[in-house]
């Protein structure tokens, strides 16, 4: 422990020197602004930003990164809240009851609690990474293919069992998330699917103008269909921080997600997007009113929100202890620091305990900067809300195409945004929830690598599932969820 | 992409002045056909970087990814040959138009719209073994194999990537079957050596060196013609009596009709560039020491190494359904 505290100040020293601080802050900001734009992902931020770090010292820019990183999950959460558009699918869950509190007037204390449920997340889960980063390590390379899809089945299923209406409309939704993610080249064959001759289907239908479609222009269009437009309350300066019930029904959602979050974060195989659907599962369970929820209940929000960046912490544990990444934006990292010529890899936190301590204490450092930075902004974002639809909606969809397009370059992504649009239009009306088909379209090729990779390792035995103990216990828990979600109809 | 865009955009302002001046007198886009971040990526940057000074105009890198490679190479292949669009590929540009032969596919591309330009890097990619499995050496790993047929199992970064055509050049050299679990990328196929769901991976000397040093996987042989210099100790296959070599190499391209004084410049910018020592250490760093062939040699190099290929594709044939 003592040891501990020692490494720590180390970090700090480091962290707190001016050049990391500035490009700690600069991280940040650009993270958040990509974090906001529907388009642009924190992978997508990282990925362009990766050529500015190359004349920075390996510390700065990793922190730099982290920053960025760190920047778009939070960024993500406020066109959610304020205008139901989901920057990445993490931030899917926060635009169902984080919009439905806009529209209530809540919009400031949404985004504060966005920001501070996030803020705790992130720093409790950086404790846990200082602490049990070496330990936690080997235990998540125990996760084989085999774990991990009955962890992503496990996933799948509380979101279905836990949503508002019929479980069996949830499955159905699912169900049309993971057919759509079976679009394009099959990744262990090569062969193309469901591709209809349309090349640009080869590399399948994206996330981003699917959600940017279920949501934000289905959004759109249902407010557009109703008589009279309601105009959401803009509130007074002083209604914009939560209120102490809204607080009491924070703290519990933020402390489960930032758990739940870390856990799941930590398992290789980029299926950290479950974390912040299941929390949102947990959090209606437990919840003594889940009729609030999609009415604009706030452990909604809460806990979702913490998941989602406790997740992004406990990614990072695989690629310091071990070397090997969690994910896609940890590879970009680990990509940042072979450049700089740090090896990442089972000996980096001794070989280099000046850039591992330094860059757990700029990650402190860059949570209550971003938390500075966003909830003074909060009072501004919510002016937004105070320009008519007439102006606003077209503005907003003038946002959607631009950001779809500029992530992709893609005239058929915008063809595929309308059409979700229309599709996620009827749906709503049928009183079909779609945030199980974004969830099934992100988690589809990952269940269908590991569910193949599963049976490749036992020769076709589906056994494989229920002899493992880890994959076992998982496929339980689904099987006593649905079972039970389908007999409370 | 954005920085596609920007090249793109730059281009067309410049178009007015084509014609007049020679070449170049406005940006280079360089194609990347991957992901930032993987070998191709961290070769193209500092080539791109050295380039520039060279010919004293800035050369854009724009990640084409997609399709395992297809998209970014069938792009440069279809791209104005006027010098203006290169590529930095890697060997799976040899890989994709069999495959597609193998799958009577229309091809993405085929390897004559290419202009090779420079060999930049080649790796051999080393075997490695789990360090808690039992094979001190490639000769109890064949026994082994020979007593319990598909029994053990290594992991790729993909059906038909490189990590996979290594694995089974070396099964067919040496008869016997192994089991594939493929996943996406050289990380993941680490990842799961080191949980122990697979037995055995080959892969590049960057991604194996750091886990041998933490004593977590053992290196067994190489694949080069010669040894190593990071590891001099480790045999290699043509040692051991197994006729086999693999590289994991990156090399830059032109369109095939791009006109000779403009491959001429690109080839002496790179020759130049080579020799930069920004670029040796940027290498260096990542963990790729320079291989530099010019176009000729490179040419003779990229035959060979096709070839090599084609066959070890056709030995493993249409792999259905993983």
């Amino acid at each position: 422990m003592t040891e501990t505290l020692a490494n720590l100040a180390l970090g700090f020293s480091v962290a707190l020197s001016p050049q990391v601080l500035i490009y700690c802050v600069i991280g940040c900001f650009i993270g958040t602004l990509v974090g906001m734009l529907p388009g642009l992902g924190p992978l997508a931020g990282i990925s362009l930003l990766l050529p500015v770090s190359f004349g920075l010292s390996p510390t700065v820019a990793l922190v730099m990164l982290a920053g960025i990183y760190y920047g778009a999950m939070y960024g993500g959460s406020t066109t959610s809240i304020l205008m139901r558009l989901p920057g990445e699918a993490a931030s899917v869950m926060t635009c169902i009851d984080g919009h439905a509190m806009a529209r209530q007037g809540r919009a400031g204390a949404a985004l504060a609690i966005a920001a501070i449920g996030s803020f705790v997340a992130g720093t409790l889960s950086l404790v846990g990474l200082m602490l049990l980063a070496p330990p936690l390590a080997s235990l998540a390379l125990k996760f084989g293919p085999p774990e991990q899809c009955a962890l992503l089945v496990l996933g799948l299923v509380v979101l279905a069992a836990m949503g508002g209406g019929s479980v069996l409309k949830s499955l159905a939704m699912t169900v049309l998330g993971l057919w759509l993610g079976t679009i394009g080249i099959d990744q262990m064959s090569g062969f193309f699917r469901f591709q209809f001759g349309l090349v640009e289907l080869g590399d399948g239908i994206g996330l981003v103008p699917v959600a940017v479609g279920l949501f934000g222009i289905a959004e759109i269009l249902a407010s557009a269909g109703k008589p009279q437009l309601e105009r959401p309350r803009t509130p007074a300066f002083r209604e914009l921080w939560p209120s102490r019930r809204e607080f009491a029904d924070s703290a519990g959602a933020i402390g489960r997600g930032t758990v739940l979050g870390f856990l799941i974060g930590i398992i290789p195989g980029s299926a950290h997007i479950v974390a912040s659907f299941a929390s949102y599962g947990i959090e209606k369970r437990v919840s003594k009113t889940p009729e609030r929820f999609g009415q604009g209940a706030i452990a909604g929000v809460a806990g979702p929100e913490s998941a989602n960046n406790a997740a992004a912490c406990g990614a990072l544990v695989p690629m310091l202890a071990l070397g090997v990444p969690s994910g896609a934006i940890p590879a970009v990292m680990i990509a940042a620091l072979v450049v700089h010529g740090v090896a990442p890899g089972p000996t980096l936190i001794q070989d280099q305990p000046a850039l591992f301590w330094g860059f757990v204490a700029a990650m402190y450092v860059g949570n209550l900067v971003l938390l500075a930075m966003n909830l003074p902004l909060v009072g501004v974002f919510v002016q937004l809300l105070r320009i008519p639809y007439a102006y606003l909606y077209p503005a907003i969809l003038a946002f959607c195409v631009l950001g779809v397009y500029a992530a992709s370059q893609s005239a058929v992504d915008l063809w595929i945004m309308a059409g979700a649009g229309a599709v996620g239009y009827g749906l709503r009306k049928a009183g079909f929830e779609t945030a199980p088909v974004v969830l099934g379209l992100v988690l589809s090729p990952m269940l269908e690598n590991a569910w193949r990779q599963s049976l490749a390792m036992s020769d076709g035995s589906y056994a494989v599932f229920v002899q493992r103990p880890i994959a076992a216990g998982f496929m339980l828990a689904a099987a006593v969820m649905l079972a039970w979600g389908m007999r409370r109809r | 992409m954005i920085r596609f865009a920007f090249a793109a955009i730059l281009a067309a302002l410049a178009v007015p002045a084509l014609a007049q001046g020679a070449f170049p007198d406005r940006p280079i886009a360089m194609i990347v056909p991957f992901p930032p971040g993987g070998v191709a990526d961290q070769t193209a940057r500092p080539v791109a970087a050295a380039m520039e000074k060279a010919l004293k105009q800035p050369v854009v890198l724009a990640n084409r990814q997609g399709a395992g490679g297809a998209v970014g190479m069938a792009a440069t292949a279809a791209a104005r040959p006027d010098g203006y669009t290169i590529m930095t590929a890697l060997s799976s540009i040899s890989v994709i138009p069999e495959a597609d032969k193998l799958f009577e596919r229309k091809p993405a591309y085929t390897m004559d719209q290419f202009a090779p330009l420079a060999l930049i890097s080649s790796d051999p990619t080393v075997l490695v073994v789990n360090a808690e499995r039992p094979w001190k050496s490639v000769a109890e790993l064949v026994a082994d194999a020979k007593a319990r047929p598909g029994q053990i199992s290594f992991s790729s970064s993909g059906v038909y990537g490189t990590l996979h055509m290594a694995t089974e050049m070396f099964a067919h050299a040496a008869q016997v079957k192994f089991k594939h679990v493929p996943f996406n990328g050289a990380g993941p196929a680490m990842t799961a050596l080191l949980g122990g769901h697979v037995d055995i991976l080959a892969s590049g000397p960057g991604v194996v060196l750091p886990q041998i040093k933490a004593g977590k996987v053992r290196a067994l042989a190489g694949w080069g013609a010669k040894r190593l210099d990071v590891m001099p100790e480790l045999p290699t296959f043509k040692e051991l009596g197994f006729d086999i070599e693999f590289y994991i190499w990156a090399g830059v391209f032109a369109p095939a009709a791009t006109p000779a004084p403009i491959l001429e410049t690109l080839r002496r910018a790179i020759a130049q560039g080579v020799k930069d020592p920004d670029f040796v250490a940027a290498m260096e760093k990542a963990g790729t020491p320079v291989a530099y062939l010019d176009a000729p040699e490179f040419k003779k190099f990229w035959d060979t190494d096709a070839a090599r290929l084609a066959k070890a594709l056709r030995a493993i044939g249409k792999v259905e359904g993983g």
